[in-house]
């Protein structure tokens, strides 16, 4: 089995997937409907060109960089003057996601080279959101969840140096497996979130089940004793500490 | 296929300002790179750009002007129902007639389509409204009502539905898929939002049996900053809109002008702060369009006499040699700026005008455009 990885980093990056109207949330990681859709878009598939060979994907993500919740407040006038409705859209700040997707080695290949030369611009859930550079893809001759539960964690090195631990527990999210996750550990969910068509007449998604659990990865810049959390001004990074240090 | 891509980098200074404000009045925010960074939606400076474009725009000379239109709308009414091939051209003739337009028999005898007495604009998202209508009305057997015809003529203004897809669109069958991404505007650089506390005098008040409070107080939130700003431009999804390469070129450059010189109005009255980019770089790549944000992932800090500008800019340089190492050359890049400010970005590309680089654009896109496809 070959795997995809997908390395998502922006400032901004939003995956919905139950929003309609004048509230658009994001859920916490990337959503499959969002990245099938970064693919088809890289591929040059139209919204209403079928996309049923890339739903045979295993698809999983693993949260290194969590970031923080941004809340946009959006108004907007129609060409007469006219408000449209005000609508608030939620966006996640400097976060950085692994998304890998396992299928046959001829698609994942397709997809590889797709994402080198994307035919349409790429974006990481919304159109107002580009990735930072170009989007990192790799690989892996692995099955998903090895892959996952395996690379080395990347967050911002700035982060991976200040936690400084050998070892660092982070979240992943994947397509639940009908054997290995009838464990009594974990309990997949049901989401709405498997994109049957993208046209924009006929949206419409179906269900997936997915297990959520935390796993312990290594950490490159880490293997230093963990420091105890310390609180630094943000302005200018400024860390009273830092006079006792030398 | 070869693939055309025009990226824009800039940095732009901003005075104390609050150019982009919450519900609360604050100054938009953004975290990156663990530290706040001041930001300007990307709704807000596409609003911008696109005010932008009434003042810089000869509409006439974007789209599609021709008398042959039967042919126009009778091509895309065949290519959404091939069906309907045989009576295109007739359905294109009532849509026409509909609208008010009057078709007559062509000079040349060799042509048997008839045509407009005079030109028609019409730009590809047009031309598929009017088919879609025409389509309809076949289909259904309802006769062509004449008001949603002329409706479908006065559409917004066609570049900036090209450019921005739908935005607020009145008409929800529309769809035009955006050529233009915007990313939000970040600062280079930690902000914190500041306050500036006011009174209000009331002028009929004085005399000594008075207080002295005032009619009003309160405060404006503000912040200055360094903004990157990005965006890119996927111009064969821009033709596909258009529908013509002349038009397309065209608007590709008016695109980048009217992004430069754009600024949101919001406080605009307090704080004036109406500066312009201190340092451009505009690309054009085939592969694919890239971002330079993460330049400043890791927050850039003033250092002695220079500013946070001229760090932003080293760091910009940096970060664009070094995508241009691993990813490849664009295609052709142009520097733009104020003097010495946009000096180091000149590794970069060949430094021009801003007329120059409008120019540049047009060139380039025709160009590329042109070629074998």
């Amino acid at each position: 089995m070959t795997t995809l990885l997908l390395t998502l980093a922006a400032p901004l990056q939003s995956w919905g997937v139950a929003s309609r109207f004048p509230v658009r949330a994001t859920q916490d990681h990337p959503s499959k409907s969002g990245v099938i859709g970064l693919l088809a878009a890289a591929m040059g598939r139209r919204r209403t060109d079928p996309i049923e060979d890339l739903l045979g994907l295993r698809f999983g993500v693993r949260i290194d960089q969590a970031g923080a919740l941004v809340r946009d407040f959006q108004t907007a006038h129609r060409a007469d003057g006219a408000s449209a409705p005000i609508s608030e859209r939620y966006y996640l700040g400097d976060a950085v996601f692994l998304a890998g997707l396992e299928g046959e080695a001829s698609l994942v290949a397709t997809l590889d080279g797709a994402l080198r030369r994307p035919m349409f611009p790429l974006y990481l859930g919304r159109r107002a959101c580009p990735p930072a550079g170009p989007i990192r893809a790799e690989v892996h001759d692995k099955p998903l969840r090895t892959v996952l539960e395996t690379m080395p964690w990347r967050a911002a090195r700035r982060i991976r140096r200040k936690d400084g631990r050998a070892e660092v527990p982070v979240d992943i999210v994947a397509d639940a497996d009908p054997v290995d996750d009838t464990r009594g550990d974990v309990v997949p969910a049901l989401v709405r979130d498997v994109p049957q068509s993208f046209d924009p007449v006929r949206r419409d998604y179906g269900v997936r089940r997915v297990v959520r659990y935390r796993t312990l990865i290594s950490n490159p810049d880490g293997a230093r004793h963990a420091e105890p959390e310390r609180v630094t001004d943000a302005i200018g990074g400024h860390d009273p500490f830092d006079a006792l240090e030398a | 296929m070869t693939r055309t891509i025009i990226d824009v980098h800039v940095l732009q200074t901003l005075p104390p300002s609050n150019v982009n404000r919450d519900d609360t009045g604050s100054p938009k925010t953004a975290v990156y790179g663990g530290v706040r960074r001041a930001r300007v939606s990307s709704q807000a400076w596409k609003k911008a750009t696109r005010t932008a474009f009434e003042t810089t725009l000869d509409r006439d000379g974007l789209g599609v002007r021709t008398k042959r239109v039967l042919e126009l709308i009778g091509e895309e009414i065949t290519r959404q129902s091939s069906d309907l091939a045989e009576q295109s051209i007739e359905l294109a003739k009532q849509i026409i007639t509909t609208a008010g337009i009057k078709v007559s028999a062509p000079r040349q005898k060799e042509r048997t389509v008839e045509e407009s007495g005079y030109l028609i604009f019409l730009s590809a998202a047009q031309v598929r409204a009017l088919a879609a209508l025409a389509v309809e009305s076949a289909r259904s057997g309802q006769p062509l009502a004449k008001a949603a015809v002329r409706a479908k003529f006065g559409e917004a203004n066609s570049i900036d539905v090209a450019l921005f897809g739908r935005m607020v669109a009145d008409v929800a069958d529309l769809n035009v898929d955006a050529a233009a991404q915007v990313a939000h505007a970040i600062s280079t650089h930690a902000v914190s939002n500041e306050f500036d506390f006011f009174t209000a005098v009331d002028d009929r008040k004085h005399g000594a049996d008075e207080d002295a409070g005032a009619g009003m107080m309160g405060t404006v939130e503000f912040n200055s900053s360094t903004l990157y700003r990005y965006a890119c431009l996927d111009v064969d999804q821009l033709q596909r809109n258009m529908g013509d390469t002349e038009a397309t070129a065209r608007a590709a450059a008016e695109f980048v002008r009217a992004f430069l010189v754009s600024m949101p109005t919001g406080k605009q009255n307090t704080f004036a702060n109406n500066t312009v980019p201190d340092a451009v770089l505009v690309t054009v790549r085939g592969d694919q369009p890239i971002s330079f944000v993460g330049a400043f992932e890791e927050p850039v800090t003033a250092s002695g006499s220079a500013g946070q500008l001229s760090a932003s800019v080293d760091a910009l340089v940096t970060q664009a040699k070094d995508i241009h190492d691993a990813y490849g050359t664009p295609e052709s890049s142009w520097v733009f700026g104020i003097g010495d400010k946009a000096r180091p970005v000149e590794a970069g590309g060949e430094r021009v005008s801003r007329d120059q680089l409008v120019d540049g654009i047009t060139q380039a896109v025709r160009e590329r455009l042109g070629a074998v496809r």
